[in-house]
């Protein structure tokens, strides 16, 4: 008997198989972990939003707190989700179930899994950023139709944060190395990059260095399509959040070569 | 190197071929024909160069020195073309336990572009060939030793591959579930598939490789038919003989005297040949009383131990 089978012909297309197999996991138990992507932003939204918000006054532009923080937090959420995804999934793929050994038994290389990871970890960022637009427009925070563009504009942070995460995942020894990535890295950006106070409070030399952070951009650029202030700096936001996903992918397929092939 | 007669097509060529880790050497030079639809067997002790070897010509570790062509192509261009004609059962259990047994096969499709229609069809078939049917709905850590098994040999060989690469395929099953997986690989190579396989399992590489190599510290110590390899190095009959521990060496020293040849290993020694028909027939000054002898056939076992010295490995 012959069977067809062949070589896809485009990376895309190689890491898209990858991106199946992690849809198929995810279906088969998404019940476990569907609270875990709504409740969360919720909770963040209602307490800090409009809890801590009640005694934010100044933001100016007649702008409530809960209405400054949404767009941030759909952005630090694509944000989480991704990096969660890339980081500890793909590590316990890698290392526990030896899934990336099974693959690369077919025609499939470690860059294909690279870019396969990086799209499914954005597809759980966007997913949040959905669940985290739902729940902003439920509470009414929701007033240009740009905010539709949030969405694709969260699979890209998905993307840049995915890969940046699979650097850490290919190089990683154990998983505390991971911990560390978290607690060091993402952490600390969460709460300085603009989710929730505008950066032009702090002081010039650390306005400059948080505007070097994947996440200000991110924050910024979602922000600003939430409220409809469209700006020329949109693109160069976009641009640096690609800059990081390229240079994030180049360099995590680099070091899973070297870590799988040996 | 063997002679064969030329129709037969070379699936795997091997020449000088190395495999380096920093300073260690764990393929030193080795060289091999593997014919199309033969099953051919790698044997050595842990450590031995075995799953290095699986691995480069499998595409997954690079090649150090020398030159490997699977099907005529070299493991260092043309990787994925090669791995489209492999199918691998590595050491580890690499099922994937977020999926189902049926969407492990389905999934393993997708990487090799089979369509789904063909890849559903296929995949029931594997399963009513490996006998996992109805498991087919079931989580993966539900199946047992046996059943995973024969389903990562299924999930090996459902893009039809024509060369099947085993990495110690039964190492860990039970006498039956062993049995059954060489049921299966029967079946594979009567379909003319070409199987490699990597055991210590004496009696498996006897009753299933066409031909073997003996590797040890990364060098080809033997290569062959297993009966005539056997019958080479050890002879029909081997002689065993049970000696107490603890007078041991007093035995094994007057029996050199003697100019008796054996090999030492545990708490017995062997005896091949003329050696062993000397000492069953008695007439020796050496005292024997009360020990536990017996003849048996000679087996591959004796070969791999023979040249690789009884000794225990750990490196």
């Amino acid at each position: 008997m012959t069977i067809t089978t062949s070589i896809h012909h485009t990376p895309v297309a190689r890491g898209f198989r990858v991106w199946q197999r992690n849809r198929d996991a995810f279906t088969r138990g998404w019940r476990f972990e569907v609270g875990g992507i709504i409740v969360e932003p919720f909770v963040l939204l209602l307490g800090v939003g409009f809890g801590l918000g009640a005694y934010i006054s100044n933001l100016g532009e007649g702008v409530s707190y809960p209405h400054f923080l949404a767009p941030g937090v759909i952005a630090s959420y694509a944000m989480f989700h991704a990096t969660f995804d890339a980081a500890y999934g793909a590590y316990i793929r890698m290392e526990t179930h030896n899934i990336y050994e099974s693959i690369l038994y077919t025609p499939l290389e470690p860059e294909d899994i690279v870019l396969g990871e990086v799209m499914w970890g954005a597809t759980r960022g966007l997913m949040s950023a959905t669940a985290v637009l739902c729940v902003a427009a439920i509470f009414g925070l929701v007033s240009s139709p740009w905010a539709i563009l949030a969405l694709p504009a969260a699979y890209l942070i998905g993307m840049t944060f995915s890969a940046i995460s699979m650097i850490m995942t290919a190089t990683a020894r154990t998983i505390g190395s991971i911990n560390n990535f978290l607690t060091l890295f993402i952490l600390p950006m969460f709460w300085v990059s603009g989710v929730f106070f505008p950066l032009d409070r702090l002081p010039e030399v650390v306005q400059s260095a948080a505007w070097i952070l994947p996440l200000t951009a991110a924050a910024a650029l979602v922000r600003g399509l939430f409220t409809g202030d469209i700006t020329p700096w949109m693109l160069l936001w976009t641009a640096e959040l690609m800059a990081f996903m390229l240079g994030g992918l180049w360099l995590a397929s680099r070091q899973m070569r070297k870590r799988l092939i040996k | 190197m063997h002679q064969y007669s030329n129709h037969a097509r070379v699936a795997v060529r091997a020449r000088n071929l190395i495999k380096r880790y920093g300073d260690f050497t764990a393929v030193n030079d080795i060289s091999f024909d593997i014919l199309e639809g033969e099953c051919f067997g790698f044997l050595g002790p842990n450590g031995a160069g075995k799953t290095s070897t699986m691995r480069m010509l499998s595409c997954v570790s690079p090649v150090n020195g020398g030159e490997l062509l699977v099907h005529g192509k070299d493991v260092l261009r043309e990787q994925r073309r090669i791995k489209l004609e492999l199918g691998v059962v590595s050491q580890s259990d690499s099922l994937d336990p977020d999926l189902s047994v049926l969407q492990n096969l389905l999934t393993y499709a997708r990487y090799f572009n089979m369509p789904r229609r063909l890849a559903e069809e296929r995949a029931m078939e594997s399963l009513r060939q490996f006998q996992l049917e109805d498991k087919a709905q079931r989580a993966i850590d539900e199946l047992s030793g046996g059943m995973r098994r024969r389903l990562l040999i299924a999930r090996a060989m459902l893009h039809d591959p024509r060369i099947l690469v085993l990495d110690e395929p039964t190492t860990g099953l039970d006498p039956q579930a062993r049995l059954l997986v060489w049921e299966k690989l029967a079946m594979l190579k009567a379909r003319g598939i070409t199987i490699l396989l990597t055991t210590h399992y004496m009696d498996e590489a006897e009753h299933l490789c066409d031909r073997l190599v003996v590797i040890d510290r990364g060098d080809v110590l033997v290569e062959g038919k297993p009966r005539e390899l056997v019958r080479e190095h050890v002879g029909e009959q081997v002689v065993e003989l049970r000696v107490n521990p603890a007078r041991m060496a007093g035995v094994a020293q007057s029996l050199s005297d003697e100019g008796i040849e054996f090999e030492h290993g545990g708490d017995s020694l062997y005896f091949y040949g003329k050696h062993g028909d000397s000492l069953s027939e008695g007439g020796k000054s050496v005292n024997l009383n009360g020990y536990e002898m017996f003849r048996r056939p000679g087996n591959l076992e004796d070969v791999f131990l023979r040249l690789t010295g009884r000794g225990l490995r750990e490196t």
